[in-house]
């Protein structure tokens, strides 16, 4: 395995290609839970502890159940005579299995660590319709990653996610007590910002890796 | 429990209608799909291999991958008008493919990008058509040059890049240069050029 | 209820962007050229109308407990029909749209008609809800995408409009420029909601 290759990966996921000052993905977290910091922080681990764990099992079902390939299961089991092609049934595929994985990592979590639960568990839910991590599912399959890339893109991309998440929370703090012109407050002001924080990542698309 | 089977049992009765749904649904767009992707290809090698007979192009297969494509002049096949090759190579936020065409003697006589998602208004420009012309600026600057001409004007090379997107620019040019020595290789060489002072003054 | 408030609601007052604020992701990624908004919205639109009215439909059998992921598969396969679709007659706008198509499925402004709306009313009104709301945010996304396509590149539709001394502002077609253009066109919007009130 490529060292290099993965750090590459994590460069880009977290700074270049942030997934949400870039790829404009999980915005509604991004405004809504950002008013303060120990929601940012919670949500943002919730989001890299699912994030890894989607990138991992969508892509042992896009490779194993929906590809048309000989180590196809459907292929092995009703030993078809061609691989079936089944990837036209990602979307459904995918959002069902985040869905069901977000319920089970909640029910897991709760037995395991109660104190864990209380400071993610009320973020979990909220996680489903995170496109974000939909959306890295997809990115994994769009740059053909594979098995461990996908987790480490999956990863870094959730530690994008919460850095962005944890700035804004630290800016909106301070906001509370700045005197913003009435229409601007709330949710306006938290795009201005989250577009001058954008200018700034810009600055690292010149990262020549 | 016997509620939990119950539900279970509606959800996946769900799912498989909406599955067979969209068998059905994928039986009517998958020829179509793939006449696209295809399209895109006969559409590059006709851009690339202009001087070609586009009934007369054929592919040169090893261990199932495509490695040019072979143009003929009429559909005799007796005389070749060129040869065709897919050059990649990443640039700023995604894999750049260009279809690229040159004459027997590797002098290039056609390009065209096939995919980029490079950033908008940026490294996209390398497929701008500017108002009033018909094909690409950036990428009308390749035709007539040969491999070892290729390099961006920061590398001290004849290509203009695009401004604010160097890495695209570099990426295009550098991913032909190493696609045309491959081919020289795998060709074995190209022909001589007829007579080099005389094509410089033609253009 | 008066079907023509079902339809038109979507438009300012309920506006699905501005004043519910849903479906920032999209409507911030695809709103760098008119041609992705309004073909993002059209799509967004037609998943809207059917998923509405396929859970008006089936609303009085669906088990309470097992709603939402019935919505979500519902969602599902119409978001993959219009996939399917475009990849095979729309394949350059496809492409530009990129992941963003098969990412309607976790569009909040859908799962939120079906759950607030679709899941409790006839089937009609449904399908003007969907209309409305998918009318709605096609709109928001097409004002937005004008900003940013004509400042930011000079043209509309592709075409350019711009006299050739003008400098386009790169930095509205840029990441940054959505985030922007949407912050000042949600103040204005308040900033004209609190002025009618006064």
């Amino acid at each position: 395995m490529d060292l290099n290759h993965l750090f590459v990966i994590t460069i880009s996921a977290i700074f270049i290609n942030n997934f949400v000052l870039n790829r404009f993905l999980g915005i509604c977290p991004y405004i809504g839970v950002s008013k303060n910091m120990d929601s940012a922080v919670g949500m943002g681990m919730a989001v890299v502890f699912v994030m890894t764990l989607a990138s991992m099992v969508t892509w042992l079902i896009y490779d194993f159940m929906l590809k048309p390939t000989t180590s196809n299961i459907f292929y092995i089991i009703f030993s078809a005579k061609e691989p079936p092609d089944l990837t036209y049934l990602k979307t459904i595929a995918f959002i069902l299995v985040i869905a069901s994985l977000v319920q089970f990592v909640e029910m897991v979590v709760q037995k395991v660590s109660p104190t864990l639960y209380k400071s993610l568990g009320i973020y979990l839910p909220l996680i489903t319709t995170n496109c974000a991590i939909l959306g890295v599912a997809f990115l994994n399959l769009d740059e053909n990653f594979n098995f461990i890339e996908s987790i480490v893109n999956g990863f870094a991309a959730g530690v994008g996610f919460t850095l962005a998440l944890v700035l804004m929370a630290g800016i909106r703090e301070r906001l509370e007590l700045a005197p913003i012109p009435k229409p601007l407050r709330g949710v306006p002001i938290a795009f201005l910002m989250a577009g001058l924080m954008a200018i700034a990542f810009l600055g690292f698309s010149g990262l020549k890796l | 429990m016997k509620e939990i089977f119950k539900l279970g049992g509606i959800l996946l009765l769900v799912t498989a209608l909406a599955s067979g749904a969209l068998s059905m649904v994928n039986k009517i767009t998958k020829p179509k799909i793939e006449e696209q992707k295809r399209l895109v290809v006969e559409r590059a090698l006709i851009a690339a291999l202009p001087t070609a007979d586009p009934k007369a192009i054929e592919k040169v297969i090893e261990n199932d991958e495509i490695l040019y494509y072979i143009g003929y002049t009429t559909q005799e096949k007796t005389d070749i008008a060129g040869y065709a090759f897919v050059a990649k190579k990443a640039g700023y936020s995604s894999v750049i493919e260009t279809m690229v065409g040159v004459d027997t003697t590797g002098k290039i006589i056609g390009i065209k990008v096939m995919e980029e998602k490079e950033t908008p208004g940026l490294g996209t420009k390398i497929e701008e058509i500017k108002y009033g012309e018909s094909a690409p600026w950036f990428q009308l600057q390749f035709i007539n040059r040969y491999a070892g001409e290729l390099a961006v004007d920061k590398d001290n090379g004849p290509i203009r890049s695009i401004t604010g997107a160097t890495i695209s620019s570099r990426a295009v040019t550098n991913s032909i240069k190493e696609g045309l020595e491959q081919l020289e290789k795998r060709l074995g060489g190209f022909k001589k050029q007829a007579n080099p002072t005389q094509t410089e003054q033609v253009s | 209820m008066s079907m023509m408030s079902e339809f038109s609601k979507g438009f300012y007052k309920e506006n699905p962007v501005f004043k519910l604020v849903l479906g920032l992701c999209p409507t911030l990624a695809v709103s760098n050229s008119v041609q992705n908004a309004i073909g993002m919205g059209v799509a967004a639109t037609f998943v809207l109308i059917m998923s509405n009215v396929i859970v008006s439909l089936i609303r009085k059998g669906v088990p309470k407990k097992i709603r939402i992921p019935i919505y979500i598969v519902v969602i599902a396969t119409f978001v993959t029909i219009v996939d399917l679709v475009m990849a095979g007659f729309a394949p350059a706008l496809h492409k530009s749209l990129g992941i963003f198509v098969p990412l309607i499925v976790v569009n909040c402004i859908i799962l939120g008609r079906a759950e607030a709306f679709a899941g409790k009313n006839p089937v009609f009104y449904s399908f003007l809800d969907g209309l409305g709301m998918g009318l709605g945010f096609t709109f928001a996304l097409t004002i937005i995408s004008i900003v940013r396509e004509l400042l930011g590149n000079g043209s509309l539709w592709g075409v350019p409009l711009m006299p050739p001394s003008f400098e386009p502002v790169l930095l509205l077609i840029l990441p940054p420029g959505a985030f922007l253009t949407l912050g000042l066109f949600l103040g204005f919007f308040n900033w004209l909601d609190a002025k009618r009130d006064a």
